[in-house]
């Protein structure tokens, strides 16, 4: 991968006042973790590689992100997703962002949301879900509901309601999310069973469809709950039953959530 | 001196345990090393640093506070008596027995917390002097030390290269424990080993002298560029002590909870009219800085931070306090404090 090549853009972007702030990774004692560059002197410090997982579309929603728009974000394809996923659900605009594109060992250069969607569908279009994650899920559907339900009760035991994964989910915008209704609290902030049973589950729910499988959340757990494997499973589920992976189409309408009066089902009508 | 073999680890807290003792030990539990409660089929691992810290079982992330029951048409209030079994910390970090004294100081400060209180004095802190560090270490930075026994009631030493332990009792619980371990344990003598090398990164005193005249400062924005606002620094942190009341009800039974809080969440100060006087990040992490090493310091003349390093590791957007004190130190030397 052209790394110069990338810092050069990024330098150049900031240099011409096409961005006025790059988000992107630098290394920190050996990890990689996300990187805020505002001027062009400090583009050099910027790297990339796989282990760069965090997925930095999530900084989009936080005011003092926006109030620095146009940014560019360093994406590899699944981030590229989460962006068009943003554009198709009216959360960023094609002058909003612009992105360093990176992926499959290949720098692709500056591009425009525009731009990003046609190489998604032109270069990978065709994303292997994690196949370790697939032959998990496949481990937990064979198991009895009772084995199934201990499984996940062992799981959520784990959680502390840090809420690490929303905090590190471009799709969870929410200005204010469910669990942080409290009038009435509509979900027990507790880090109990029932608690963290209903937080984890709505969470899901409200990705079903929605969820790139970028993997920044499960990520992002200090506790380590593989919560790719209910956004995963879901993800199958709209595939299998919508034929559709979103993040590809800046145009599509979200798979829950709207309707039309032609469908099949007659339950809609 | 009460040696061990290294190995043999898991039979001090097996003896611990049928001693009577709630045993808690780092231990892996699919891939993630925490502090749990030992079983004999948990696997203790001290050569990671684990990723909660031992205020877990002193200030648990959700407890009961209060219980009423429906009798009739009244709310009946129930005696809430604390759970507190008697508990090891064993083999927990020199810089999460160093934590207690911040916890201590806290819960009894214009209020004896009886829960806390409870806790705390059925437990005795065994901490492992440190003889590897990472790159978040920094005890040595806010006052303490891989090999320190602040807060701790006995040591455990590596020694003889890492092939045993030395038991070093310091208090009367300390004592008392190591009476409970005698059959797991040997006398005989043996070499400590070097801890750790922990470089001292930062001067706290001039991180709080910048802080006492910066409250406002265009690099509080920068600092906190990263945040993504979530808790996992509060809740991995072994000083963080903020929480939340919060009521819970069935049909013929309430409770009244604490649960963890974290100031980095919007909803931390949220006003009920709609004001909320930390209205960004960048005053939620201000205020994370400003507490450890500011407030806390002024009012009990202890630091906030023990250096761990846990809000480091656990944080997905690479924040890290020890960067923030970094810079700020910094920052201090460019523009000195204004004389006046």
């Amino acid at each position: 991968m052209d790394l110069e090549k990338m810092k050069q853009d990024a330098a150049a972007l900031l240099e011409d006042g096409r961005a006025n702030l790059v988000i992107g990774f630098r290394e920190r004692a050996g990890e990689c973790v996300p990187a805020f560059v505002t001027d062009a002197d400090q583009a050099d410090a910027l790297t990339y590689d796989e282990t760069c997982i965090a997925n930095v579309a999530a900084y989009l929603r936080k005011p003092e992100v926006r109030s620095r728009r146009p940014v560019a974000l360093v994406a590899r394809p699944l981030v590229m997703r989460s962006l068009v996923l943003l554009k198709a659900e009216q959360q960023l605009t094609d002058d909003d962002v612009l992105v360093l594109g990176v992926g499959d060992d290949a720098y692709h250069g500056v591009l425009t949301l525009a731009e990003t969607e046609k190489l998604l569908n032109d270069q990978y279009a065709r994303l292997a879900p994690d196949a370790e994650t697939l032959a998990e899920i496949e481990r937990i559907e064979a198991m009895s509901p009772e084995e199934r339900s201990r499984f996940w009760s062992e799981q959520f035991a784990k959680c502390t309601r840090c809420y690490a994964c929303r905090a590190a989910c471009p799709m969870c915008y929410c200005e204010r999310c469910i669990v942080d209704r409290n009038v009435p609290q509509w979900i027990s902030t507790a880090a109990r069973e029932h608690g963290n049973y209903a937080w984890n589950m709505i969470r899901a729910f409200h990705l079903a469809g929605r969820c790139t499988e970028c993997g920044a959340c499960e990520a992002a757990c200090p506790q380590g709950i593989p919560l790719m494997l209910l956004n995963s499973l879901l993800a199958r589920e709209v595939r299998d039953a919508y034929g559709q992976t979103p993040g590809y189409d800046a145009e599509a309408q979200p798979v829950i959530g709207s309707w039309n009066t032609d469908d099949d089902e007659e339950f809609i009508r | 001196m009460k040696l061990l073999d290294a190995s043999k680890l898991d039979e001090l807290a097996k003896t611990l345990a049928d001693a009577g003792y709630r045993v808690v030990v780092p231990a892996e539990d699919d891939e993630v090393v925490r502090y749990t409660e030992w079983t004999p089929e948990v696997t203790i691992r001290t050569d990671a640093f684990p990723v909660n810290s031992a205020k877990d079982f002193l200030f648990p992330r959700s407890e009961v506070i209060d219980r009423y029951e429906l009798q009739g048409d009244d709310f009946v209030a129930k005696d809430v008596a604390p759970e507190a079994p008697k508990t090891v910390l064993l083999a927990v970090r020199p810089c999460d027995a160093q934590a207690l004294a911040m916890l201590d100081t806290i819960f009894n400060w214009d209020f004896e917390d009886e829960l806390y209180n409870a806790h705390r004095q059925a437990t005795t802190v065994v901490p492992m002097v440190c003889t590897e560090a990472d790159a978040q270490c920094f005890c040595t930075s806010v006052g303490g030390a891989p090999d320190s026994s602040a807060g701790a009631d006995a040591m455990l030493r590596p020694a003889d290269g890492g092939t045993k332990f030395i038991l070093e009792p310091l208090t009367e619980k300390g004592e008392a424990l190591a009476e409970a371990a005698a059959t797991a344990l040997a006398d005989g003598e043996a070499e400590p080993d070097p801890p750790a090398e922990v470089p001292v990164r930062f001067d706290p005193e001039q991180v709080r002298a910048w802080l006492d005249e910066n409250f406002e400062s265009d690099l509080w924005d920068l600092l906190s560029l990263a945040c993504l606002g979530c808790g996992a620094c509060a809740y991995t942190c072994p000083t963080c002590h903020c929480f939340d009341i919060q009521d819970e009800k069935t049909r013929n039974e309430a409770v009244r909870l604490r649960n963890w809080d974290s100031c980095g969440f919007g909803l931390f100060t949220q006003h009920a009219g709609g004001h909320n006087p930390r209205p960004d990040q960048a005053a939620r992490w201000r205020n994370r800085v400003m507490h450890k090493f500011s407030y806390i310091p002024e009012r009990f003349s202890l630091l906030g931070c023990t250096g761990c390093g846990r809000c480091a590791r656990v944080c997905p957007a690479g924040m890290a306090m020890l960067d923030a004190c970094v810079r700020i130190e910094e920052e201090s030397k460019k523009a000195p404090a204004h004389e006046s």
